[in-house]
């Protein structure tokens, strides 16, 4: 999703159309979706919160001052409901780490579909290794490096709204995380 | 050129720890396919979303969020289980409500008589009216997120979205 067309969908979606809405949903899920799960929230807050960040969202869609920026608009959001669930829930000890290497999803691209089926396994492994050492990394780099990782790309500006971090300190951390993230990977062989 | 250790690392003296930025892009972009087929947006959550455009209402009044115990309140040391508050304005109007365990009660202030609905999502909501001095009750927990829809002496107001 280009987002130069973000500013131009928000309009026509607080016009009422109804495609428009679909498109935004369809190309800033994942950037939602990312920052929730970059704050590690047992699955059903990260439901509930995903969830309360649309139902804004549809709600404060004539009210949004810079269309353009409903990005950082819905990272912003996210990241202060996922703070807030973090301290209603600071008392009670960490809740269900979600067990993501033991849940691959069955939404196959249609690429790997035509993978037979040893090349599959070996690309699954190499993508559960990854996966493995960056849930490894420390809680900043795990954090950035799984914001980041939204699709399409974020931009700066919404990664810096997604975090409450300055957009000028995101290049250099980026590098730094994934220079510790192929370190590992080189340790343990699987580059 | 000594900037081995400004965090950029782009003098490619310290062997194992020099990447280009090609194996930077590289590298983040295979995180995002392994994001795409580990933790992807589950689809039900995305058919909410796009469900939710019912929720764009032009002609009802917002109630904005402006108290919240869990962030504007300092905790009572030991006391565990405490209802969390919250407190929506619009206009000249009021709305507090007390989360509990055992569901919302609420009061309309200035007090008055209202039509509430406990919206979950994008369809219709349980069907309150409140007394005479605009208090109400619901005696279900909120399930996940959850907004009120009141319709008073001065229209349709909607309360901001609420993570239970």
């Amino acid at each position: 999703m280009d987002r130069a067309d973000v500013g131009a969908l928000v309009q026509s979606a607080v016009d009422g159309d109804a495609a428009a809405w679909k498109a935004l949903v369809e190309g800033l899920s994942p950037l939602v979706w990312s920052v929730v799960r970059s704050h590690r929230l047992s699955d059903a807050d990260a439901h509930e919160v995903y969830q309360t960040v649309w139902f804004r969202f549809a709600q404060h869609l004539g009210r949004i001052r810079e269309p353009e920026k409903a990005g950082s608009w819905l990272a912003s959001t996210a990241r202060h409901e996922c703070l807030k669930v973090l301290k209603s829930l600071r008392r009670l000890t960490p809740t269900d780490d979600p067990q993501l290497l033991d849940r691959v999803s069955d939404d196959r691209t249609p690429e790997q579909s035509f993978l037979d089926l040893e090349e599959a396994a070996a690309e699954t492994e190499r993508i559960r290794h990854l996966w493995q050492e960056f849930e490894e990394l420390g809680d900043r780099c795990r954090q950035l490096l799984r914001v980041l990782m939204a699709s399409p790309p974020p931009s700066y500006q919404e990664v810096s709204a997604a975090l409450g971090i300055a957009v000028g300190s995101i290049g250099p951390l980026r590098q730094r995380c994934l220079r510790r993230l192929r370190a590992r990977l080189e340790a343990r062989g699987a580059v | 050129m000594n900037n081995a250790d400004n965090g950029y690392d782009n003098d490619g003296i310290n062997g194992i720890e020099y990447i280009d930025d090609v194996a930077y892009d590289l590298l983040e972009e295979e995180l995002r396919r392994a994001a795409a087929i580990l933790d992807p947006v589950p689809a039900q959550l995305r058919q909410i979303a796009v469900e939710a455009f019912a929720l764009h209402d032009l002609d009802a009044r917002l109630a904005e969020l402006t108290f919240d115990s869990v962030v504007d309140a300092i905790p009572v040391r030991g006391a565990t289980d405490v209802p969390r508050m919250l407190t929506f304005h619009a206009g000249g109007v009021t709305v507090d409500v007390e989360l509990t365990a055992q569901g919302l009660m609420g009061q309309v202030l200035p007090p008055q008589t209202a039509g509430i609905e406990v919206l979950s999502g994008p369809q219709a909501g349980s069907p309150l009216t409140t007394d005479d001095m605009g208090r109400f009750t619901y005696d279900e927990p909120p399930a996940g997120p959850f907004a009120l829809r009141l319709r008073t002496g001065e229209g349709v107001l909607v309360t901001d979205w609420v993570t239970a």
